[in-house]
């Protein structure tokens, strides 16, 4: 009759853990980071890595300032290759290629992985152009093939509706939640297998941040997804799964709803709670 | 755990944690009350008990309302959010404790018009096992305790016994003599509402497991309650 503690624990576990039990499960990695350092000149930013981004899924990046997070998303589509100085070693493997290879083909990489950055950054130019001019520069299309490609992509981020009748008016008359939109239109138009976000709600009102939040539920059917946001609730509504970064490392990795409501690392407990010292 | 960055919200959660331990205290000295007015046969207790009870429901409704603000203002997360989602959950069971101790305070009214043939021993063993339980639970959750949740989650199958014994022993009672029927009843009544007790505290010792260590103890639980299977036939 009696039921000890051990027993209670096993068959815990044996539900997948309390925390998991209805958590939706986190699926094989499109992006496998292994022993990942990278290095600004001889200031060491990321030490170490180990990270799955998982394909198909929502990896929200949390952290203090300057703990790594905007650093490991600059190092996936390999914006460092700019800047003399920094380098990165280790692995971060995509479809069996490694994409801190020095071999590696840049422009095809940055075609299958986008990035969109926290300020919008529309060209200046017209709506239309400024999702046509990524494509020119990977895909010969016809006008009629682009034209659909446009309206593929401002579709899928939610904005042709509010744009279809204007599409050769600037994009820089566009409002900011437009132009964050109209962004990420940009990136999907090029057909990425992933979309990179470094805080791309930072700079909008809440509505616009919804109507994006959104965005990021609907576009996970097709992309891997990684967001580096400083909005504790944020990560929790978009993220499948949320990893916590702090001076460099790596700290905890887990289930959305395991980070926010049970943590096993006293320094996320300390981060998501609001206690950072 | 270290202070939050916004002391106003530390200042929060330990004005929620006070709030418990106040109801756990005013919900202790109810189970006492009760005690008093059933085993010392002092029907002053129970009165004291009946005009006791509504500031457990006031503060119980002060606790939901504080909660609710909480969850909406200050969004907590993990630690946080598991104290402040267990502290509505532990306010019904303290709630429902004062209910009880109450209602048995209550039966003691009845019970003193009565001459009782019999020991009280039964119902005063199980008044003690309840309020240990009740101290050590409501300390553990002043304290964050696990070891001592664990403690109580464990031994309310102790409590479930001694009632299971008084159940036999008050059906016995009633056959003997119908006389006893109504006494025994309300003693029936009392142990039940006891027994019932029992099973709060251990909830709440779930509760407290949960919000400290955010792991949940098993559904099954140590219990031992089988009066609803007991028989007890009359001699030939």
């Amino acid at each position: 009759m009696s039921t000890t503690i051990q027993e209670a624990k096993m068959t815990d576990s044996n539900r997948g853990g309390v925390q998991v039990r209805s958590a939706s499960a986190i699926g094989m990695p499109k992006i496998a980071i292994s022993n990942l350092d990278f290095y600004y000149g001889t200031h060491k930013a990321l030490k170490q890595i180990d990270l799955n981004l998982p394909d198909k899924q929502v990896t929200g990046m949390i952290g203090p300032s300057g703990c790594g997070k905007s650093t490991l998303l600059r190092v996936l589509n390999r914006m460092y290759d700019l800047y003399p100085g920094q380098r990165a070693e280790g692995k971060a493997m995509m479809d069996g290629q490694n994409i801190v290879d020095p071999g590696i083909d840049l422009n095809a990489l940055r075609a299958r992985i986008g990035m969109v950055f926290q300020k919008p950054t529309p060209f200046p130019m017209s709506i239309y152009e400024n999702i046509a001019f990524g494509v020119k520069l990977h895909e010969k299309l016809s006008k009629a093939a682009m034209d659909e490609r446009v309206e593929w992509s401002l579709t899928r981020a939610a904005l042709w509706g509010e744009v279809k009748d204007r599409l050769n008016t600037p994009a820089m008359g566009m409002s900011g939640g437009q132009q964050q939109r109209l962004c990420i239109a940009r990136t999907i138009a090029v057909r990425p297998e992933v979309i990179l976000l470094d805080e791309p709600t930072s700079a909008l009102d809440p509505i616009s941040t919804l109507k994006i939040e959104e965005l990021i539920d609907e576009l996970k059917n097709d992309f891997t997804i990684a967001i580096v946001t400083h909005n504790m609730q944020q990560a929790a509504r978009c993220a499948d799964q949320v990893a916590f970064f702090y001076l460099g490392e790596m700290v905890e990795v887990g289930p959305a709803e395991q980070i926010f409501t049970a943590p096993k690392e006293k320094r996320t407990q300390e981060y998501v709670t609001g206690r950072f010292g | 755990m270290p202070e939050h960055l916004v002391k106003s919200y530390d200042n929060e959660l330990k004005k929620l944690r006070a709030m418990m331990t106040e109801m756990g205290g005013i919900v202790e000295s109810l189970v006492a009350m009760a005690a008093q007015a059933i085993l010392q046969r002092d029907s002053e207790a129970a009165t004291r008990a009946v005009a006791t009870d509504p500031s457990v429901d006031a503060l119980e409704r002060d606790v939901e309302q504080f909660v609710i603000r909480l969850l909406a203002l200050r969004q907590p997360m993990a630690a946080d959010l598991r104290f402040i989602i267990a502290s509505l959950k532990m306010t019904g069971d303290l709630e429902r404790i004062g209910d009880y101790a109450t209602n048995a305070a209550k039966r003691s009214i009845v019970l003193s018009q009565f001459n009782l043939p019999y020991s009280l021993a039964g119902l005063a063993n199980m008044f003690r096992l309840v309020q240990a339980q009740l101290k050590t639970i409501i300390d553990a959750v002043g304290t964050g305790d696990t070891e001592k949740a664990i403690e109580v989650w464990r031994s309310d199958e102790a409590v479930d016994d001694v009632y299971n014994g008084i159940f036999r022993e008050l059906i016995t009672y009633m056959m003997e003599d119908p006389r006893n029927i109504t006494p025994c009843t309300h003693l029936l009544f009392i142990a039940k509402n006891l027994e019932r007790i029992g099973d709060h505290a251990t909830n709440i010792a779930e509760t407290v497991h949960y919000a400290v260590l955010g792991e949940v103890l098993p559904d099954a639980r140590p219990k031992s309650d089988n009066s609803p299977y007991a028989v007890v036939r009359p001699q030939e």
